[in-house]
């Protein structure tokens, strides 16, 4: 089965005809999808940005990381299962679009650099010190952050123009 | 004048023409910004909310968490309002007459007025009374939210 005949059958599930028929599911979805979007990457974003020493540099760094993880996580559960449904009542038009390709492409990349930056660079001692100026590697995961975040957004607010 | 007339020489305006004439990734920039500039608005928001819930950072004190959570939030509203503004004055009849437009204002102006007369009082306190602290954050968010949400139905109704 090809990618495009399986999106068109995904698409006739009852539940991706209930949203795509619906009048205000898709945006309601949509606006929650923005919603989560804002506390899972905004929070993100606030993290990063601690971690190149722009913002809240009195509180130590680990700390915010630490504190804000949940709130972060608990908004990234809302925005996937938010995006999975609006895929379902689009998937036949996103599966051929290259910018939801891309934008798969980053969240992808996105997810590679926190994974590196929980398990390798968090993990080294230097990293559990309560210090302002914080390891390069640090910075470099957090600028990464930041960077394909943004570009992950874009992409999607693209999808409407370019698809 | 009437609102009619208003709405008229705004869309004829040299500005309105220079957006709409323009390419329609213009458009999708301004978009980006709108949605970027409310991400960071909501982050600081939800910052400051849950610090004055003690949710997070109850250790730490208000002050330090607040002042920088301000500045995200005027550059987020800076961002907003700029983007949103344009965005409304290349194509003001499109939006003036649609209900989830007025309705985005009407909760808009709402938010700002909480924010300033409200909002920041209690934020700018230590240790605010509870009930109140989280009645403010709980109306202040759904305000907040439901811009976002009548934000996406402006493009479906």
């Amino acid at each position: 089965m090809s990618l495009v005949a399986l999106a068109e059958h995904v698409e006739q599930w009852p539940l991706a005809i209930a949203i795509a028929e619906s009048r205000y599911a898709f945006p309601l979805i949509e606006g929650a999808h923005l919603i989560g979007l804002s506390v899972a990457v905004g929070l993100l974003f606030i993290t990063d940005l601690r971690l190149t020493g722009v913002v809240l540099k009195r509180i130590p760094a680990m700390h915010v990381l630490h504190q804000l993880r949940p709130w972060v996580l608990g908004g990234f559960a809302m925005i996937f299962i938010t995006g999975g449904l609006l895929f379902l009542a689009e998937a036949s038009m996103l599966v051929t679009s290259a910018v939801f390709a891309w934008k798969l492409l980053f969240i992808v990349l996105a997810g590679i650099n926190a994974a590196y930056f929980e398990f390798v660079v968090a993990k080294r001692p230097v990293a559990q010190d309560d210090q302002a100026v914080l390891p390069a590697g640090m910075k470099f995961a957090a600028l990464a952050s930041l960077t394909l975040w943004t570009l992950v957004i874009v992409c999607g607010r693209l999808i409407p123009y370019l698809s | 004048m009437s609102i009619a007339e208003i709405l008229t020489a705004i869309q004829d305006s040299a500005i309105a023409h220079a957006i709409s004439k323009s390419n329609h990734m213009v458009a999708a920039g301004l978009q980006i910004v709108h949605v970027m500039g409310f991400i960071f608005l909501l982050a600081a928001l939800v910052l400051i909310s849950l610090r004055l819930l003690n949710l997070v950072m109850k250790n730490e004190p208000m002050s330090v968490v607040r002042r920088d959570a301000n500045r995200f939030f005027h550059i987020g509203l800076v961002l907003t309002v700029l983007s949103g503004t344009l965005m409304f004055v290349a194509t003001p009849k499109l939006y003036f007459y649609k209900f989830a437009f007025e309705l985005k204002m009407l909760l808009f102006v709402g938010a700002i007025a909480l924010q300033f007369a409200l909002f920041r009082r209690i934020a700018a306190q230590e240790s605010p009374h509870p009930v109140l602290a989280r009645a403010t954050v709980g109306v202040s968010l759904i305000v907040w939210f439901g811009i976002g949400l009548a934000g996406r139905m402006i493009g479906f109704t």
